[in-house]
């Protein structure tokens, strides 16, 4: 049993088809009431990490791992029911805002209470009374309004809304929130933050926040990832990771933005060296290509460091 | 929508004189006329003369087309001079047996496509999607005469399910209407279901990649809702179309299977008037379909149109 580990993962790797590896022996847990923050390089493998939390890794990727639980489900073993309801009654998911994830020819209050009425057992107009009132806490005015409108009639922010006020409908026990904040402006993103914080404080919900915004995640978080070419390279609490980043990586990203509030893309051209290319066969440090500090033996291994149990990064040197 | 009405109806008035005036040429320039086929082939030339002179066979074509034309307009679609009825009449009477196999055989078509098609969509690569692939090929293949004669031979003559020629009006009994409709429905469904297949499996598996589809399935949804519900309702937009357009198709292509099945309907009007030179039943029995087709198009169109919510939202915004 998983008992007080809200997730535990051991070693998940996820692979395309043809055998190419998008995530390369990953291991993450988290508490239960724990906020945990997700950064990386775009096509680090962030999302598709949440998807298989989820249980909706696109059809032509696999997933292989040594230990798998969510919320004391074993998916390496419980049917997939069991699954199905886990992620539907327990689990809310805030999807990465690059898509359209709400039905454009179904009406908000037609599809934002569907989940909530099957788990919740309650009523349509309950559920509709609880959207309602989710929807006015993520700073929307005419909640009336919303409900009765089409997807298309919202700008991408509302919809934005719409997505974390959904995920919020079945007082999930945990929260994956893939970017929840990038098309909102910064006072509705500071109100969508309070009130994940104010529903774990609530509810000892917990947060799984992926973001590019590492203002966002050291304001918010507990505990954080950094995530490279399909690896976590390193992994602390806020505190240590801001004071004291050991991976090179990690302290090109704290160094070069000085305000702390980067928008996405931005960074690329800051950080010397070109993008990896990730699935390549390869050994040796996922991250050589543009480290600054590179001796040969990266090219080959790479150590596995730990500076307390708790701060730990893989890296070669202690920089 | 008054401005696309407009548009769609002046469209649709240029192809009917367009199809009129193609016809009437046509009718004029082969052998054999309305006289000729009064008196049969025995007449005398002086005779024949009286009788073109007494119908106004013998002036000009454009005269004769004119007032054709005039009479078109007001609904009156002249006189058969084979069966010496009003062609409107005839084609009344009719017009239920082609109706009712029209109407029938897309039921059945529609349902079957339907049905197979979100299975074959949503276990694509599986035994049903192998099957649904092979029914789609035969229908599209196998000609209809073939197989009706066929489930003749089988259905009717063998194992005596159905009767296997004539038609029953349902005034006569509704069971044996349906009967006597079913086999020819069958038939005709057969060659309808490729076509319609095919469209509801690619439009079903564009709906299944959607990202809304993601978002249905994180929240747990039953497969009932996550299909019906979500799936659905936009794989449907394309084979509506599809049905309005076969449907209006089959009204003119009931020919053969009305042959095969001795129905007394319109396809069977057709190899008629065409078999005896009948010059204005012919030319009424093509303008009727022509605008039938149309009007059907036209009705799908719109129809298709309002199960759009951005359509439907948009024209209550005028
Ligand atoms: N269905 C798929 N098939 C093949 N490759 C995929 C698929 N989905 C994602 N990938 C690849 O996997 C890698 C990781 O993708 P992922 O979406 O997890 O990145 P991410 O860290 O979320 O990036 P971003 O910050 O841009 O959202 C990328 O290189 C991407 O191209
Ligand atoms: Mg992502």
């Amino acid at each position: 049993m998983g008992d007080e580990k809200l997730l535990d993962i051991k070693n998940l790797t996820i692979k395309t088809g043809s055998g190419r590896v998008l995530v390369n022996h990953i291991s993450l847990d988290m508490e239960k009431g724990e906020l945990l923050g997700v950064e990386g390089e775009s096509g680090s493998g962030k999302t598709l990490t949440a998807k298989t939390i989820i249980n909706l890794l696109p059809e032509n990727l696999s997933w292989e791992a040594e230990r798998f639980q969510v919320l004391g489900v074993d998916y390496l073993k419980a049917d997939p029911k069991a699954i199905k309801s886990l992620v539907g009654g327990r689990i809310g998911y805030v999807p990465q805002n690059t898509g359209f994830y709400l039905h454009p020819m179904i009406k908000i209050k037609d599809q934002i209470a569907d989940g909530y009425v099957l788990y919740s057992k309650s009523s349509i107009e309950e559920a509709l009374a609880r959207a309602s009132k989710l929807v006015g806490a993520v700073g929307i005015k005419d909640t009336e309004r919303l409900l009765n409108s089409y997807p298309w009639q919202l700008s991408g922010g509302m919809r934005q809304r719409v997505n974390i006020a959904m995920a919020l409908m079945n007082k999930p026990r945990l929260i994956i929130a893939d970017e929840p904040t990038t098309a909102l402006d910064s006072t509705i993103q500071k109100q969508v933050v309070d009130l994940f914080r104010a529903v774990n404080e609530a509810h000892q919900t917990s947060v799984l926040m992926i973001s590019h915004d590492l203002g966002l995640i050291k304001y918010y978080c507990q505990r954080i990832l950094v995530m490279y070419g399909g690896q976590i390279i390193e992994e602390a609490s806020a505190g240590d990771l801001f004071a004291m980043p050991k991976h090179p990586y990690t302290k090109l990203l704290i160094k070069v933005i000085p305000s702390l509030n980067i928008k996405r893309g931005e960074r690329l051209e800051e950080i010397p060296g070109h993008v990896l290319e990730i699935g390549k066969p390869r050994s040796g440090c996922v991250f050589k290509e543009r480290c600054s500090y590179r001796q040969d033996i990266c090219a080959t291994e790479v150590k596995e460091q730990s500076l307390d149990g708790f701060h730990t990064f893989r890296c070669n040197f202690d920089i | 929508m008054l401005n696309y009405l407009y548009k769609r109806i002046s469209h649709a008035v240029e192809v009917l004189l367009l199809v009129s005036i193609i016809t009437f040429a046509v009718l004029m320039w082969i052998p054999g006329d309305a006289a000729q086929l009064i008196l049969g082939s025995d007449a005398t030339p002086e005779k024949l003369a009286a009788l073109r002179s007494a119908l106004g066979l013998d002036r000009p074509w454009y005269l004769q087309y004119w007032d054709w034309l005039k009479g078109f307009v007001s609904f009156d679609l002249g006189k058969s001079y084979l069966f010496g009825q009003d062609v409107s009449t005839l084609i009344r009477q009719r017009l239920p047996v082609t109706m009712s196999i029209a109407v029938f055989s897309m039921i059945i078509a529609t349902v079957i496509s339907i049905v197979l098609g979100i299975l074959a969509a949503i276990r694509k690569n599986t035994a049903v999607d192998y099957v649904s692939t092979g029914l789609m090929q035969l229908g599209s293949s196998v000609p209809a005469f073939w197989i009706g004669m066929m489930s003749i031979v089988y259905l009717g003559l063998e194992l005596q399910w159905f009767p296997i020629a004539g038609y029953v009006p349902p005034e006569r009994g509704f069971v044996a209407y349906l009967n006597s409709i079913a086999l020819p429905s069958m038939v005709l469904a057969i060659g309808e279901i490729g076509m319609l297949l095919r469209t509801v499996r690619t439009s079903m598996l564009d709906a299944l990649s959607q990202d809304f589809m993601d978002m249905a399935r994180a929240k747990g949804l039953s497969s009932f809702t996550i299909y019906f519900k979500y799936a659905l309702r936009s794989a449907m937009i394309a084979p509506s179309n599809v049905i309005g357009l076969q449907f209006a198709k089959l009204v003119g292509g009931t020919v053969v299977v009305e042959s095969v099945f001795s129905l007394p309907g319109i396809g069977r009007l057709i190899l008629v008037a065409v078999e005896q030179r009948d010059v204005f039943l012919l030319l009424g029995l093509v303008m009727f379909i022509t605008t039938l087709v149309i009007a059907i198009a036209l009705l799908v169109d719109i129809a298709v149109m309002f199960i759009n919510p951005r359509i439907r939202v948009e024209m209550q915004g005028e």
